[in-house]
Parts: C-alpha cells; structure tokens; sequence
C-alpha cells in the first residue's frame, strides 16, 4: 500500500484550503482556528489521503489526542496510515 | 389487439405487424417464462396472451441459473426459443397472468403480478405516433411501450436492444419515430452523444421515467425537442403509471396530494416518503393483490408548491456532523450546472463528521469544468454541510441495462 510523507499529507491539506480561497501557513504551530480550518475541512483532508493511498484511514488507531495547529493534523494523517 | 398497428426491429429493420406476430405465436398451456434476447422474440408470446394462458418476459442477460431454479420451482416452463426447460413444480396456468421482475428490496428479483388490463394505464384517443422502445424485455417500462403499441390504434413501435442504444438516433430517423420513452439517464446520454443530431428529429412526444427527473434535464430536451410535448411518469412494478406531468416542469403541483379521484391513483407524502394507493397495482407473488397505500420508498418534498421526488429514501438521507442532507436536491443543484451533463451524490464514510457528501460527475461535450470549480459552484449555493467536498468527474454516464444509472 502506498503511503503519504508529511508534505504530501501538507501539500493535500493547502489543496483543501486553497479551493475555499485561502492559503495555508507554512509554519507548522499556525492555529487551526486561525486560518478556518474546521471539521468539515479536516475531513475532506482525510479523504483525499484515503484516496491517495488507495486504502481507509483508522482514526480509532490515533488515540485521544488534541488536535489544535498544522502540525497537530499532519502528525496524525502520517501516523495512522497504515494501521 | 390492434392487428394493423406495425412493430419494426430496428436491429434488422424488419417491418411486421401485431396480426402477423399473433399468426407465429404458439399458445403454451403451461405458465411460461420467455428468455429472450431481442425485444422482438417476445412478441408472438405477448400476442397469445388474449387467448389465455400465464407468461413472464426475462431479458436472457438477467437470467442467472438460480433466477432459473427458482421460476422452475415457481411453477414456469423456461423457454428460450424452442429450447424448453420444464417446470420442477408444474401447476396450472392462470389465464391472462403477466408476471414481471422487480429488482426487489435485496436485490434478488421479486415477481410482481398484472394483466395486459392492469399494465395498459393510456386510455383515450391518441394521435398517431410512432414510439421508440428502447427498454429490456420483461421490465414495467417495456411493457408500458408494449401494451401501448398492442391496445391503442395509431401507436407504432420501433424495437431498440439495449445494447444498441449508443446509436438509437439513426434507425429512429430511418424509421420515422415521433415519440421517444427513456429515463433520465438515458436522455442525458443522448443529449451529451448525439448533441446536434437531435435536431433532425422530429419528435412530438419526449417521455421520462424511472428515475428521480429534475428541471435541468426537462428544460435540455424542451430546448433540444422544441416541438414535443416533454412528459415525465412515476410508475413502478408495483403502483404502475401512477403520476403523469406534461407541464415540463419537475415534480408535481401540491393540490394533487391527498385528493380522491374516481380511477386514479390517490398521492400523500408521509415522514418524507412518497405514498400511493393506485388502481393499477399488482398483485405479489401469491397472487394477493397489493391494495391499500403502498409505501414507494422514494423521497419527497414540496418546494414552491410542487412536489419532488428526489430519489430512495434509503440513499437520499445524508446525515453531516448532523445536519440532514437529501442527496438528491445536491444532485439536482449539481446537474443544473451549464457544464454539468449528469451527477450522482450519496455519503461517504469520514471522520468528525460520520458522513460527508460526495459526487460523481460528467461534464456536457467539450465542457472544461473541474472538481474544483463544482465544489466552490455549489458552495455559493448550498449550506456548509452540503458542499460535496470530493467530485470525482467520469468521462461518461454510467448506465445500466435497465437504463437507470448503475452509480
């Protein structure tokens, strides 16, 4: 199965933004909320990886966790995939 | 019968009549389910029916061997041309019976009953007209065409296979066809493949059925057909030609609900589902009639004092992050896009939100428009929740041999 890197997981995350207009920050601590960045948005990220890689994302493997900046988004669609 | 009435396989081109078919059929006493190929092999079978006996019409592509079984089980002889395979569970026939398949619930085939009477829903004088049939033997819209051409002075049909359908224009122009019958799916094929040809038709009767109809494609064939009457019909196994609109416009005018009238067909919408108690049901597999108000299982709503059908109830209800969502209504929004030719919408698993809306979709010939461009057209149009967030664009219509669309 084929697997994204983060700036493939990032270039993907500026696709989403960029059809509603806006830009994503490079800096990786930049706030969700700050640049709307929202559920609605975090899921449709989540497809495209899915699509990508041909394969569905296990959100149950993450864990609890606080998702609150760029980072925090990337971290985990590279940590999931495959498992 | 009207024996004079001409039936024309547009395959072969052969020119006959409905009197020249009923002298090639041979009368089986036994309940007989014909597999065919053509729609044409069908008819000497159609016409032995005024003298009695019980048939069912079953496209040789839909007869798998446990669909076999299971009619020879029922009591039916299989006959494929002279090819008969007996009965495993012979009975008697009931005389004047039709049967026909229905895709059912669980999509194993469910056998509904009627007669040539309960299948013939036009009544009246119609001008002279010649149809093109272009459904799979055995379906409800094929034998709505059949009935047509059997009972009704005037209406000639010009047979299509299913599989000839890419290229229905040509022998339609050859043999001088007014009226055509299709669902959406089929007309949007059209429109997008045959484009400017269209025009040299001379089309006086364009006829929807099927599947949900939405204005887009109503107002494409008004402008494409501007001298025909663009008609759309609710019709099913089970409630038959329940609504017939010949307004061009979507849906039904609202004062039609809840209304008894003497012979036809009484309309609710109740919790958001279309309900019909109907003088032309059917009856079920044990030959108990289907009375009483049916539950359709498709999905309405009134809008600006019409009401829409907009597709099954099971698949039409999208729930986002909890926000309800009918697909169809995204799906109508879609295909009223200048450079959308056909889309379909349903939900997709995702995470926060439980579902999100998504859609396939074929853009009109020469047509550049992109996913993108659809996901920020719809979201000037349709709340946050109901932007389909992933357009998948095919390059052409998907269709099935019951002319529905297999998406």
């Amino acid at each position: 199965m084929e697997t994204l890197d983060r700036p493939a997981v990032r270039k993907l995350m500026g696709e989403v933004l960029a059809v509603q207009g806006k830009t994503l920050p490079d800096d990786d601590t930049a706030k969700l909320a700050d640049i709307g960045f929202r559920s609605l948005d975090f899921s449709e990220l989540a497809l495209r990886v899915e699509d990508e890689i041909g394969d569905e994302l296990n959100f149950e493997a993450a864990g609890l966790r606080s998702i609150e900046t760029i980072g925090d988004v990337l971290d985990l669609l590279v940590e999931i995939q495959g498992q | 019968m009207i024996a004079g009435n001409l039936v024309v396989d547009a395959r072969t081109g052969r020119r006959t009549t409905w009197g020249e078919l009923a002298q090639r059929s041979a009368p089986r006493s036994a309940p007989t389910a014909h597999v065919v190929e053509h729609s044409v092999d069908a008819l000497p079978a159609v016409t032995a029916l005024e003298d009695g006996g019980e048939m069912l019409v079953v496209a040789s592509a839909r007869l798998d061997e446990s669909l076999a079984e299971e009619l020879r089980a029922a009591g039916f002889d299989l006959a494929a041309g002279d090819d008969v395979r007996a009965a495993t569970s012979p009975r008697a026939a009931e005389d004047g019976r039709v049967w026909l398949l229905t895709s059912g619930s669980t999509g194993r085939p469910k056998r509904v009953g009627h007669t040539l009477a309960s299948l013939s829903t036009v009544t009246g004088e119609l001008a002279p007209r010649t149809w093109l049939c272009p459904y799979s033997p055995g379906t409800y819209a094929w034998w709505q065409v059949i009935t047509l051409g059997l009972g009704v002075p005037g209406q000639d049909l010009v047979l299509v296979d299913p599989a000839d359908l890419d290229d229905w224009v040509t022998p339609a122009l050859e043999h001088g066809v007014t009226a055509v019958s299709g669902t959406p799916t089929f007309w949007r094929r059209t429109l997008m493949r045959h484009g400017p040809e269209l025009g040299k038709l001379p089309l006086q009767q364009v006829t929807l059925g099927g599947e949900p109809v939405d204005q887009a494609v109503l107002s494409q064939l008004s402008v494409a057909f501007p001298d025909a009457r663009v008609s759309w019909i609710y019709a099913s196994s089970e409630v038959g030609a329940s609504i017939v609109v010949h307004d061009g416009r979507a849906g039904f005018p609202e004062e039609w609900l809840d209304r008894d009238v003497p012979g036809r067909p009484r309309l609710s919408v109740v919790d958001g589902e279309l309900v019909i108690t109907s003088p032309h049901h059917g009856t079920d597999a044990s030959g108990a009639e289907m009375a009483g108000a049916v539950r359709t299982g498709d999905a309405a709503r009134i809008e600006d004092g019409r009401v829409l059908v907009t597709g099954r109830l099971d698949r039409d209800e999208l729930n986002v992050g909890g926000s309800k969502v009918s697909a169809g209504s995204v799906r109508d929004l879609l295909q009223s896009h200048p450079d959308v030719a056909w889309a379909s919408v349903r939900g997709r698993k995702a995470p926060l939100v439980g579902t999100m809306v998504v859609a396939d979709v074929v853009a009109g010939q020469g047509a550049t428009v992109s996913a993108d461009d659809l996901t920020r057209w719809a979201a000037e149009r349709l709340p946050e929740y109901a932007v389909p967030r992933r357009i998948k664009m095919l390059a052409e219509i998907p269709a099935k041999e019951t002319l529905k669309s297999d998406v």
